[in-house]
């Protein structure tokens, strides 16, 4: 068990442009015992970064340490990591018994012990039916399993996964994403889980790291990232509504919408906001921190997504579009005018020029 | 085609379901007439094509046997029994099994390593390289008889069975290395991957992970590099003229030209020499057959 540092790790492959890069400057801490997910949308450079890890890949520049010491120019068998594929990866000519047994083999372990691990992690799988087949014989959950169990039984210091689950149908997914992070934290291993769903990676992680374009953009708690986007696209990225951007402009204390909705800026925000010259700012409200209340800003309604435990309301204000989420008995009428108010708290500030957050 | 004009995905859908009962149809009965005359001319082809062998079966078992197909008076197995006692084929046959044996060993080997190569590592200027392979190929063998000749003779190994095995397998590598540079191709990398991650060495992976799934491939490779040495001439006739290091061609090669000139030639001596020069290549055909489609079934599915 250990921790792991990226250390201002840049990769380039040779087919790409210049600015172009895979990887651009990652720093990053993985605490001992943590469940960190790297996401962001594809080509983001997140699979990248974990091959690294891996030692699939060389980086270019830069350090990465597994428990304090550089696993740069270590083969992939030397790191004692394990990795989950999204493909699965299991060896079609061997069984599950002996696709989950071959780590074990290799270490070269008694087969009395080899038989009592893959037992053990069969058991903890709920696997052990499938033991004798081979994987052509398994369903894609079945061999997802496998794959784990493969990964388990060896007990690496770092458990890594190329988005296991995505390959899964929607309910296995949210089914196992629930059991793989109960067997993480049971295991205590450390653990780089890569995705691009963002409810998968707020629903698994002790910390989300957000990577664009090759870039890490922010690091933090699920709840950090969601509720303090360091800019932009990380408010775009996170939530299902993502959080509604809105052009605005700065008055004194308050933010100016477009169509002249006046919302109370963030206490603190005034005197940055102001030096960044032409004062043009984003406003950044999370759908639910938007109350359709009487007599409030009007707004149009566009259209009204009913979703049995709440409903999202679609709104014009002004030429801006953007989404509610309310209680599941508000239903107003698509096309009536319903008023809105924003609450001072959730109210986020961005520069418009560089994208990053007011604080 | 009965389906209504739509775009994309689901036109292609339609077409293809409003097409099937059309490929399973019954086919129309068809006439006497019709099935009299493609019968005949199946006949003609099969029947070209089986005469040669013909003459082989009927001239290996007759003592009297000429150019011309007839059939033996009195079946006798004595053009054997001169093929080995007077003509010393026993010896010959070894030869030749041992040099496509030993080539086909050669060829796996190199095969295996030289294709997972080009499939795998990032050499600089790869396509340039592989591109290389496939020209040598392409070179007709008896434009490099003469170079092949002396530098055989530089480096000894004329009437030698290593010059044999070398220059067979030198002529077989550049398709079979193509060849399964594409079967590597189909196996994918994550496979070899998942095992160094296991904490295989990159060769250790390769023989435990890759070439069990190359086994179709390797098979194939292997069929075709032993029948390749089995019935190459032109280098055992120009590298080979010691009489204990005759293989199976050059055999053939002297019964006719020595025979021609003084003696009546043993047409039957000559054919019994055929019939135990076809013999391994049908057991090397029918083998690699069934290698081949096992090796199919078998780890192509859930890759």
């Amino acid at each position: 068990m250990a921790g792991v540092e990226y250390d201002d790790v840049w990769k380039q492959f040779a087919a790409q442009a210049d600015d172009k890069a895979a990887v651009r400057g990652l720093s990053l801490d993985i605490d001992d015992r943590e469940l960190l997910v790297l996401l962001g949308p594809s080509g983001c450079g997140k699979t990248t970064a974990l091959r690294m890890l891996a030692g699939l890949e060389e980086p270019d520049r830069g350090d990465i340490r597994i428990g304090g010491k550089s696993v740069v120019g270590l083969e992939p068998k030397d790191r004692d990591v394990a990795l989950v594929f999204q493909s699965y990866a299991l060896y079609p000519h061997l069984s599950a018994q002996e696709n989950i047994r071959y780590p074990l083999k290799v270490r070269g372990l008694s087969r009395a012990e080899q038989d009592r691990k893959v037992e053990r992690v069969a058991d903890m799988l709920g696997i052990g039916h499938l033991l004798p087949r081979r994987p052509a014989q398994l369903s894609g959950g079945e061999q997802q399993r496998v794959a784990l169990a493969r990964a388990i039984v060896r007990e690496p210091r770092v458990f890594l996964m190329d988005e296991p689950l995505s390959n899964l149908d929607a309910k296995l997914r949210v089914h196992t994403r629930t059991e793989l992070k109960t067997l993480q934290r049971e295991l205590g291993t450390t653990m780089v889980f890569v995705t691009h769903d963002q409810a998968e990676a707020m629903s698994l992680a002790n910390r989300i790291a957000v990577l664009n374009a090759g870039e890490l953009q922010q690091v933090g708690t699920p709840d950090a990232v969601y509720d303090h986007p360091a800019n932009v696209f990380v408010a775009e990225f996170i939530g299902s509504p993502p959080m509604n951007l809105l052009k605005a402009t700065r008055d004194a204390d308050e933010v100016v919408v477009g169509g002249g909705w006046r919302l109370a800026a963030p206490t603190g925000s005034r005197s940055q906001g102001q030096a960044t010259g032409d004062g043009q700012l984003i406003v950044g409200l999370r759908p639910e921190g938007i109350e359709i209340a009487a007599g409030g800003h009007p707004a149009e309604v566009i259209a009204v997504e009913p979703f049995g435990s709440e409903v999202i309301i679609d709104l014009r204000v002004g030429d801006e579009a953007l989404k509610v989420r309310a209680a599941p008995d508000v239903r107003p009428e698509a096309g009536s005018t319903v008023g809105l108010r924003a609450h001072p708290r959730a109210v986020r500030l961005f520069d418009a020029s560089t994208g990053l957050a007011i604080h | 085609m009965t389906a209504t004009p739509a775009t994309g995905v689901v036109d292609s859908a339609a077409s293809a379901a409003a097409e099937a009962p059309l490929i399973r149809r019954p086919k129309k009965k068809a006439g006497p007439l019709e099935w009299i005359a493609v019968h005949l001319v199946f006949l003609v082809v099969c029947g070209f094509f089986l005469v040669p062998f013909l003459w082989l079966l009927s001239a290996a078992f007759d003592e009297k046997a000429s150019a011309y197909i007839q059939w033996p008076v009195v079946p006798t197995i004595m053009n054997f029994v001169r093929l080995f006692t007077e003509h010393d084929f026993g010896r010959v046959l070894l030869n030749s099994l041992f040099v496509a044996i030993a080539t086909m060993i050669l060829v796996v080997i190199a095969v295996a390593l030289a294709g997972y190569s080009l499939s795998r590592l990032d050499l600089r200027r790869k396509d340039w390289i592989t591109y290389a392979v496939l020209l040598l190929q392409t070179m007709p063998i008896s434009a490099t008889m003469v170079p092949i000749y002396g530098l055989a003779r530089q480096l000894g190994l004329r009437n030698s069975y290593l010059g044999l095995i070398l220059i067979h397998a030198a002529i077989e590598l550049p398709f079979l290395i193509w060849l399964m540079k594409g079967f590597f191709d189909s196996i994918p990398r994550h496979l070899e991957e998942a095992a160094w991650l296991d904490g295989r060495s990159k060769f250790r992976a390769l023989v435990e992970i890759v070439l069990p799934l190359a086994r179709p491939g390797l098979g194939i490779a292997a069929g075709l590099a032993f029948l390749a040495a089995w019935s190459e001439v032109l280098m055992v006739v120009i590298l080979i003229d010691q009489q204990d290091l005759k293989t199976v061609p050059l055999a053939f090669y002297e019964a006719m030209r020595t025979q021609g000139g003084y003696t009546e030639v043993q047409y039957g001596v000559i054919a019994a020499m055929g019939v135990l020069y076809l013999l391994p290549v049908m057991v090397v055909f029918f083998g690699a057959r069934r290698l081949m489609v096992r090796g199919l079934m078998n780890s192509t599915r859930g890759l």
